[in-house]
């Protein structure tokens, strides 16, 4: 009875989505459904509940589920990210070949233990429990955990966070009196509004795009954001954050910005071109040279030839010569 | 009393300076071709910066290309009037200029034209020249001294891609483009180191111009002559190879060969992740293309120098260029990444055996003098396939929806290309057995020999040199 006034008001109210009423009309119906007769197994009121929470309130379900053996030593992790509220189901299973009644199901949030009012089911030698809860702020974000308390206990955590966001992981290097843009983005998501803070240090001060025109903050699609910083100068080399806000939360990301003077890269320019000049004055002075040393010993060879036919010439005279004093010899 | 000239002529040495020669062509193949595929690094900077999609900063790359090669014949112009020398510094400084003022730009439009138009004017002008200034030194290893030379496009990109990223992450891309812009002077080095030599055929050539001209003056180096008769009359001398119907024929079949090879590049790791492969592995495909095509530019060229390969370069040409059509008509076939393998390993070696062959083959047909400017004209007709080769094989893609009718179409037009070259060799050889036969009937000295082969020689010496040397030599043996 007192479930059917609970949809009546749920169906009256006409305004779906209201966080705080639903919290009222939630608890009415956990304390009329634990008061009534369950007929049937703890898992299908609880769907019910459910699908009507989702029906009426435009909130989306979520349904994750981590699966245990007494075997697994390391703690098994979900990491869910979680941008709109929902309502989420957790959903933890154990199997195990030993005692079954020694085994005890507990759930926390963090190190808070909570209430006791998840259902457990036993089905041959596994264990099966779940736990569901709504989501509506930051509050609610954060790490939970089932424990299947035996000798050891076993655990299985379901982190829930909000998207991360990308900028980029390397410092952006930039030159003075140069403009730079700092891009920050969410694949699939879809922040409510994005802010800039720059930081020197340890304080955040966000970033005023009003005061002068130095800072322009914009972004083509809404899952990016850009800001455009112009005119820069040496002081504005530091660290600056992008910041998404959710209705469940924040995520930021940090990007180092890095205002070099020119001179930095004209060092090695100047290294470079003296190397250059230095090289072709060698290699010219080396032709030089060695044109030079062709040109003297072409000269010589020239001076050799023509040494060479003079003593030719005299040879010749130097032939009859003896032919003479043969005929001499020969003579006589 | 013989007069002794300066500059005297000489064979090509084949190794001293020539080596030099390699090692410089080397350099300037890295600076020019390495440092244009790697300006596409630069391209996610200039998009964050400027703003600018993908396709707008694209242009960049594809207008430095484009002037490389639209300008190769303006390059040899110039080392031919002044000096390879003079020619290749002065493109080292265009391009150098090019970057340093592309540090300072403030929107894509300066890039296009700094980075784009003057920089590729710069290469340009030295990239032509150098090529040509090798194949002067060498002669019996001219494969392999190419092969050297050019294997520089793709052991630079292996080199300075990493180097240029780090250059970025370190001084963004303004300071990256400055320090590129140093290196890139290194040309000056390179232009430098090619001293100029006369060749006996220069010379022989150069004193058949001088008798035809009017002046009667000292023989000097090349350059000084080219001074003193008329720009017109000059160019006509250096472009008449234009004219003779093998230098037409190569002609036609570089602009096919071109046409079909440069697709490949772009469309390689689309095609690779359209069949199933990951991203990785498309990467690693091209990374083995690569390397292979160095290997391919470095071994094909050491063996076509052996002697049993040394009259059998052009066959080797075609042979390299015909492969590489029959592996893209192959590819379409080819579906999953160890088929790709194999493919990547041929298609890269024979890529580069034939880029190696290009002046080898150029040089055969138009001889050593004109072959700066023949390689000015080759590597033009390189540059308009270049440019509309690659668009129109992503629209054959669009529009039938697979790269089966694009790499068909390359496949063929390469094919053609070597089946020309084949055809015109064979009706070569066809044409010369039967003059060979006419001249052997007609001549009636010709019959006192009997030996065929200086039967041939001889005709050969009536066609070259003059009437009265051969008298000379008739007379002398009948004297014996």
């Amino acid at each position: 009875m007192s479930s059917l006034s609970g949809l009546r008001a749920l169906r009256a109210l006409g305004a779906p989505g209201h966080p705080l009423l639903l919290l009222c009309l939630l608890s009415m119906m956990r304390s009329s459904l634990a008061d009534g007769n369950l007929t049937g197994s703890p898992f299908t009121s609880l769907r019910l509940r459910e699908e009507m929470l989702a029906k009426y309130s435009n909130l989306s379900s979520v349904i994750h589920n981590i699966s245990l053996t007494e075997h697994s030593s390391v703690p098994v992790e979900k990491n869910i990210t979680l941008e709109r509220p929902s309502v989420m189901e957790l959903q933890c299973q154990f199997t195990t070949s030993g005692d079954l009644n020694l085994v005890n199901v507990t759930w926390k949030k963090g190190d808070e233990l909570l209430e006791n009012n998840y259902p457990v089911n036993i089905t041959g030698n596994t264990f099966y429990t779940q736990y569901m809860f709504t989501i509506i702020n930051s509050k609610q974000m954060g790490s939970y955990s089932c424990f299947f308390g035996e000798e050891k206990e076993l655990r299985g955590t379901f982190n829930i966070k909000v998207p991360k966001v990308h900028g980029k992981n390397k410092p952006l290097i930039t030159y003075v009196g140069d403009s730079t843009v700092l891009k920050c983005e969410c694949q699939d998501c879809l922040p409510l509004n994005w802010t800039w803070y720059s930081s020197n240090g340890s304080v955040q001060v966000p970033i005023d795009v009003h005061t002068n025109d130095k800072y322009v903050i914009n972004g083509s699609y809404a899952n990016e954001t850009r800001l455009k910083i112009k005119h820069l100068l040496e002081e504005d080399g530091r660290s600056y954050w992008c910041s998404a806000a959710f209705q469940l939360g924040e995520s930021e990301e940090h990007i180092e910005l890095v205002v070099l003077s020119f001179l930095v890269p004209l060092k090695p320019f100047l290294a470079i071109i003296a190397e250059v000049i230095l090289l072709v004055v060698i290699i010219l002075l080396c032709e030089v040279y060695t044109h030079k040393k062709k040109k003297d010993s072409d000269d010589g060879k020239e001076f050799e030839q023509i040494e060479q036919l003079k003593s030719d010439d005299s040879n010749g005279i130097e032939n009859n010569a003896p032919r003479h004093r043969k005929n001499e010899s020969a003579n006589q | 009393m013989a007069k002794i000239t300066r500059a005297g002529p000489a064979s090509p040495p084949d190794g001293g300076w020539g080596w030099m020669i390699v090692a410089g062509c080397f350099l300037v193949t890295i600076c020019t071709r390495a440092v244009t595929r790697c300006i596409s690094i630069f391209f996610v900077e200039f998009q964050t910066y400027f703003a600018q999609d993908y396709s707008q900063t694209a242009w960049i790359h594809s207008i430095a290309d484009c002037m490389t090669m639209l300008c190769a014949p303006l390059g040899s112009v110039v080392s031919n009037h002044l000096s390879c020398q003079v020619g290749i510094m002065l493109g080292g400084l265009l391009a150098s200029t090019g970057f340093i003022l592309g540090s300072f730009a403030t929107s894509l439009k300066h890039l296009y034209l700094t980075l784009g138009v003057l920089t590729g004017l710069g290469f340009a002008l030295c990239y032509s020249p150098a090529i040509a200034m090798v194949g002067k030194y060498f002669s019996r290893r001219k494969a392999l001294a190419y092969g050297i030379a050019l294997s520089g496009s793709g052991i630079g990109t292996f080199i300075l891609a990493p180097i240029v990223q780090l250059l970025i992450e370190q001084f963004s891309w303004r300071g990256a483009l400055l320090i590129l812009g140093g290196f890139v002077l290194n040309l000056c080095v390179c232009g430098a180191l090619m001293r100029p030599i006369t060749l006996k055929e220069d010379h022989s050539s150069s004193e058949k111009n001088h008798d035809h001209g009017t002046q009667k003056e000292d023989y000097s180096p090349l350059t000084k002559e080219w001074a003193q008769t008329s720009l017109c009359c000059s160019l006509q001398r250096e472009y008449s190879f234009l004219l003779m119907s093998d230098f037409v024929v190569l002609a036609v079949s570089v602009l096919f060969m071109a046409y079909g090879c440069s697709p490949l590049f772009v469309y390689l790791v689309p095609y690779a992740l359209s069949v199933g492969v990951s991203h990785q592995q498309a990467a690693f495909l091209m990374s083995i293309l690569g390397v292979i095509d160095i290997i391919g530019n470095i071994t094909f060229g050491w063996l076509t120098d052996r002697r049993f390969l040394k009259n059998y370069r052009y066959v080797c040409y075609l042979f390299a260029v015909g492969l590489d059509g029959l592996c893209y008509l192959c590819l379409p076939m080819l579906q999953s990444l160890p088929l790709l393998v194999p493919f990547s390993c041929t298609f890269g070696y024979f890529d580069g055996a034939y880029v190696t062959l290009i002046p080898v083959v150029t040089a055969e047909i138009v001889g050593t003098t004109s072959l700066s400017s023949a390689l000015g004209v080759v590597y033009f007709l390189h540059a308009v396939p270049y440019l509309v080769s690659p668009p129109i094989a992503g629209w054959l893609v669009d529009t039938t929806g697979s790269y089966t009718a694009a790499f068909l179409l390359c496949g063929f037009s390469m094919i053609f290309s070597s089946v020309l070259l084949g055809f015109a060799r064979f009706v070569k050889k066809v044409k010369r057995t039967q003059l060979r036969f006419l001249a052997k009937e007609s001549d009636p000295k010709l019959q006192l020999w009997n030996n065929g082969s200086v039967a041939y020689s001889v005709a050969r010496q009536l066609d070259q040199k003059d009437e009265g040397a051969l008298a000379m030599a008739v007379s002398g043996c009948n004297l014996t």
